[in-house]
């Protein structure tokens, strides 16, 4: 990752996005998706993925289901319904913060 | 290629070794490093189990489980005062309101005879006690949990063994109505202000002590779908 610090306060709000788009997504899953989606330029560090999925989990936002898969137990994380508002906010929060950013580092001149 | 049963076992008693002391954290970390492990030989078949674990939990940072460990702590916490509130907040709704205004009561006419200040020392030991028997009395039942099962459960941990915390907490802040004079009945703000935090104390040191150990079952399969697998 080029720079971890700019997309450390978007954790969250990438996670939840990503939850949105399947039903229920396991740790290791979330950091391979997000690589892959990425295409190498993020990669989410376990120290910082577990500790944001369990704070979601505590506020509400996520639900847990654990399978057995193989010859282990797996936990799986999906949404619940607080959880899928609070991603509408959090996206709606981040794309506000995109056009900002956007009009600060690229500002559009009008000549007109 | 896919872990065996004794290299999951090796795992979980690495996240041992690493301070995991909980079951739903560590089986969390396994199934990790496992897939990470699993990923690994994909690409090169020949690494050993040994280097390609040092490598997946490399990838932790320098702070190991550290953070997850502090962040699940934190949650858990989160998550029993939520229970704790919940419990709370019924009794301000009907019917048991009934209960706590009449205990408010009880203990607001208490407070404004002339025996006042004895009445005050009396229901603080008298909560002091009964914290202390319940607190007891739920570790000895905690210890009886785990000859059945070694498995832990910060939930579980927290409902048995630092219920009487809450209680002990607000009867040392209460050190305060010590310090109030005799005459503190003639005072009416302050004669409402004490009542009211007996009155939350007793709600406080009953739910944590009584009715959430109760439902305790309930409560760790809610949390740990785990738990009864």
């Amino acid at each position: 990752m080029s720079n971890s610090k700019l997309y450390k306060g978007s954790l969250t709000t990438i996670i939840l996005k990503l939850l949105t788009e399947s039903d229920k997504m396991y740790g290791y899953e979330i950091t391979q998706k997000v690589k892959e989606l990425t295409k190498g330029e993020l990669k989410i560090t376990e120290g910082a993925l577990y500790p944001a999925l369990h704070k979601l989990e505590a506020e509400g936002l996520l639900d847990v289901e654990v399978k057995k898969v193989d010859n282990r137990l797996r936990k799986y994380y999906k949404l619940t319904e607080n959880g899928t508002k609070e991603t509408a906010n959090k996206l709606e929060e981040l794309a506000s913060y995109i056009a900002t950013m956007q009009a600060l580092v690229n500002p559009k001149f009008n000549l007109e | 290629m896919k872990l065996n049963k004794l290299e999951i076992q090796d795992l979980y008693a690495f996240t041992r070794k690493h301070y995991v002391v909980y079951y739903d954290l560590q089986t969390e970390l396994v199934d990790h490093l496992a897939n990470d492990i699993e990923a690994m030989w994909e690409e090169q078949p020949q690494l050993s189990f040994e280097d390609a674990k040092t490598k997946a939990f490399k990838k932790f940072g320098i702070f190991g489980f550290m953070e997850p460990i502090e962040q699940k702590q934190k949650a858990m916490n989160k998550r029993y005062m939520r229970y704790l509130w919940t419990e709370l907040k019924k009794w301000f709704a009907l019917p048991q309101i009934v209960i706590t205004i009449t205990m408010f009561l009880a203990f607001y006419l208490a407070f404004t005879t002339d025996y006042a200040i004895y009445f005050v020392f009396g229901f603080y030991i008298l909560i002091a006690v009964w914290s202390g028997y319940k607190g007891v009395h739920l570790k000895r039942q905690f210890k009886k949990r785990k000859e059945v099962s070694d498995k832990k459960w910060m939930l579980e941990e927290m409902i048995f063994r630092q219920a009487s915390g809450s209680s002990f907490f607000l009867l040392l802040q209460l050190h305060n109505v010590f310090n109030v004079s005799d005459g503190f009945s003639d005072n009416n703000y302050i004669v409402l202000s004490v009542a009211s935090i007996f009155t939350f104390l007793v709600l406080i040191s009953y739910i944590s002590l009584e009715l959430l150990p109760g439902k305790a079952e309930e409560l760790i399969n809610e949390t740990y779908p785990e738990f009864s697998l």
